[in-house]
């Protein structure tokens, strides 16, 4: 009996403790932020985003500029809430449709970085009214950037791009094929030399399996259709997918496609192929951190280039700091922002790069954001993919 | 209260929250993937679809059968290995002997993903190996890669240690007395092996292979960065169902299917479990 007062007692003060911990920890953020506000009334903006390691670590490098360096300095200040992909990404979603529709005001998504994917899903399912229509008067800077969001244009602001380029070994290739045309040519002539990665495991094969279908469609609409009818025209496409399998990477007796966009570029960077579609953000930045050999080059098809996408930022209706964030946006438009974008993750600029240092990143100035082919087929990837799987990986 | 009542309580008391623990975690999941794995995607209604679908389409009979082959080749020729070298450190006592006896158990504190990678650096068309040969006028290219002998390679350097270890442990409880004694009635080494040695450490072995065969069937991360793309492991199989195509129904069916092929190497290592009480009466 004696023991078990002892634990009952020892439970509660547990308890106690960590309730009077809570406490105390929320009380002192409430009192740090009123702190912030009387400090020069600098108003907190609270970001929210979500991807990889490398982009979380971005956005500390930009938020510390933006709240020491930028024009907007001293009137605002922002908080970053990131989520870690493959973790939380669902849940922003989620939690953003949640807050929509149970219709909260005044909460602290003030801006929030939502792209692809993840966009869509919030248009659809909360509608492009639970944004703020942007007004470009509060952003000076997006004056000269022409890029525009295939989704919900006139409410998200494009910061960045990347694309999916055609990455080849310039020791082995000293002629990258510029269309189509050559690109067929280039893989017949040197069988077992191309490959693309798995289309469900990384954009890249995914770009290039699906502009591989879609270019064979005779509507440009299509490739942003989610509309299930497309199906039935996939047809030559597949085909075409399966007459190049023979030219494909070759490994164990069997063709094959790497898992993952890493699979594709280890196997470029190690000499087992000399071409291969991949992210000009990855190539670029794993070059120039070394991990990848120097003579990896990029280049982009003229006539059929494979998909490209913008990142963008927006602001719900629901949000508390409008200003604040229209602040926010200007700066990541802002010269010294598209900089640290660049060097920092070789992402392609929005504005003229004239003002830019692209010095290690000649490449990406000449990636022409203007002829972008942005793809958005929704629900049909799962269907393509499992098609593919189906019919194409199971050719050997 | 009586006290052997107290006694009691105390008992269910003290296993209550493990319990509870198996039951929300293990039990539960297990119930509902049965019951989703027998209703229609669309309509929710009864039907064994989800389950033909794993034995009519080609592909995924090709995947069960090129799943069963790894695995069957995975557990013999790790096992076969693991008994050799089982026997060498307990009957060999040498310094050579002493020395793998530490380091034969490494490979179990490697994470897996770099071992992974540290096998793909090696043996790849243009790996290290291609590049010695190369430093010798050779051409060699394995074709190990994406291919199923990569996958059992890989297989072998996690599952031979683990193998090893238990009969190891094993061969170590057979006291040099009973040899000592076949010996002395004249049995030669052969003899003493198949009549003392392999009875009583053939318990051992087939706990072993269970334990070998279970945790190779639901493989992933050897198989998702060396295998091929058709066929595939049922691990493999089972992320795409789940993760790409977005098939929780047939995801529920093939976990059953790989729970249920598991099943079989677990009856095995119960019975031989229980056979082993019966011998001891």
């Amino acid at each position: 009996m004696k023991f078990r007062k002892a634990s009952a007692l020892a439970l509660a003060t547990v308890m106690a403790a960590s309730l009077m911990v809570g406490c105390g920890s929320k009380k002192e953020e409430a009192a740090s932020s009123d702190a912030a506000a009387a400090d020069g009334g600098k108003q907190t903006v609270t970001l929210w985003a979500t991807g990889s390691e490398n982009v979380n670590q971005i956005y500390e490098t930009l938020i510390e500029e933006f709240n020491n360096n930028s024009q907007y300095a001293d009137q605002y200040q922002v908080e970053l809430k990131f989520m870690l992909s493959g973790t939380g990404t669902q849940a922003l979603t989620d939690m953003l449709v949640a807050a929509s529709k149970a219709g909260q005001k005044d909460t602290d998504y003030d801006v929030v970085d939502l792209s692809g994917d993840d966009l869509s899903k919030i248009v659809a399912q909360m509608g492009e009214e639970q944004l703020v229509k942007l007004d470009a008067a509060k952003i000076p800077n997006a004056a000269g950037v022409t890029a525009k969001s295939s989704i919900a244009a006139d409410y998200v602001q494009p910061f960045r791009g990347t694309t999916v380029v055609l990455a080849y070994d310039s020791e082995a290739v000293a002629n990258p094929p510029q269309t189509l045309a050559d690109l067929e040519q280039w893989m017949k002539d040197n069988p077992g030399r191309f490959a693309y990665n798995q289309p469900g495991t990384g954009g890249a094969g995914d770009s290039f399996a699906r502009t591989t279908v879609y270019n064979l469609i005779d509507d440009p609409t299509a490739i942003t259709s989610a509309d299930e009818s497309w199906m039935e025209k996939w047809d030559p496409g597949f085909a075409k997918l399966a007459e190049l399998n023979e030219y494909m990477y070759q490994s164990g007796g069997s063709h094959v496609y790497p898992a993952k966009n890493q699979g594709t570029l280890d196997l470029l960077n190690q000499g087992d192929i000399d071409m291969c579609p991949n992210w000009a953000d990855m190539i670029l930045s794993q070059r120039a951190n070394g991990e990848i050999k120097d003579t990896i080059k990029i280049t982009q098809l003229t006539d059929y280039p494979l998909t490209g996408s913008f990142q963008t930022l927006c602001i719900p209706t629901f949000g508390s700091h409008e200003d604040g964030a229209y602040a926010f946006i200007d700066f990541m438009l802002s010269k010294e922002a598209q900089t640290i974008l660049v060097h920092d993750m070789a992402a392609i600029p929005l504005i003229d790069a004239s003002g830019i240092d692209m010095t290690g990143y000649e490449d990406v100035a000449d990636l022409d954001t203007s002829k972008f082919r942005i793809m958005s087929i929704g629900d049909l990837g799962t269907s393509f993919n499992e098609r593919w799987d189906n019919e194409i990986a199971t050719i050997g | 209260m009586s006290k052997k009542l107290k006694t009691n309580l105390a008992a269910y008391g003290m296993v209550l929250p493990a319990f509870m623990v198996v039951m929300l975690t293990v039990t539960y999941p297990i119930i509902s993937a049965v019951i989703q794995s027998f209703k229609d995607e669309k309509t929710g209604s009864f039907t064994f679809s989800n389950y033909t679908y794993f034995f009519t389409e080609p592909a995924q009979l090709k995947n069960l059968l090129y799943t069963l082959m790894v695995v069957f080749l995975t557990v013999f020729i790790a096992i076969f290995v693991a008994y050799l070298l089982a026997l060498y450190l307990r009957f060999v006592k040498s310094k050579i002997a002493k020395t793998i006896g530490t380091l034969y158990l490494l490979p179990r504190f490697v994470p897996a993903m770099c071992a992974v990678y540290a096998m793909i650096t090696i043996i790849r068309d243009s790996g290290l190996i291609h590049r010695i040969g190369a430093l010798f006028g050779l051409d060699i290219t394995l074709g190990l890669m994406y291919h199923a002998s990569g996958i059992i390679i890989m297989n072998l350097w996690f599952n031979i240690p683990f193998a090893a270890m238990m009969i190891t442990a094993g061969l170590g409880a057979i006291p040099d007395s009973i040899i000592e004694g076949a010996r002395d009635v004249g049995a030669g080494r052969w003899k003493t092996f198949t009549s003392m040695i392999l009875p009583l450490s053939v318990k051992d072995v087939v706990i072993a292979s269970t334990f070998v065969f279970m945790t190779n069937v639901g493989s992933f991360t050897t198989p998702y960065l060396m295998g091929g793309n058709a066929p595939k492991m049922l691990g493999i199989a089972l992320f795409d169902q789940f993760n790409k195509y977005l098939a929780y129904n047939r995801s529920a069916a093939l976990s059953v299917i790989m729970f249920l092929i598991c099943s079989v190497s677990a009856g095995v290592y119960i019975y031989t479990n229980l056979k082993e009480q019966d011998w001891e009466k």
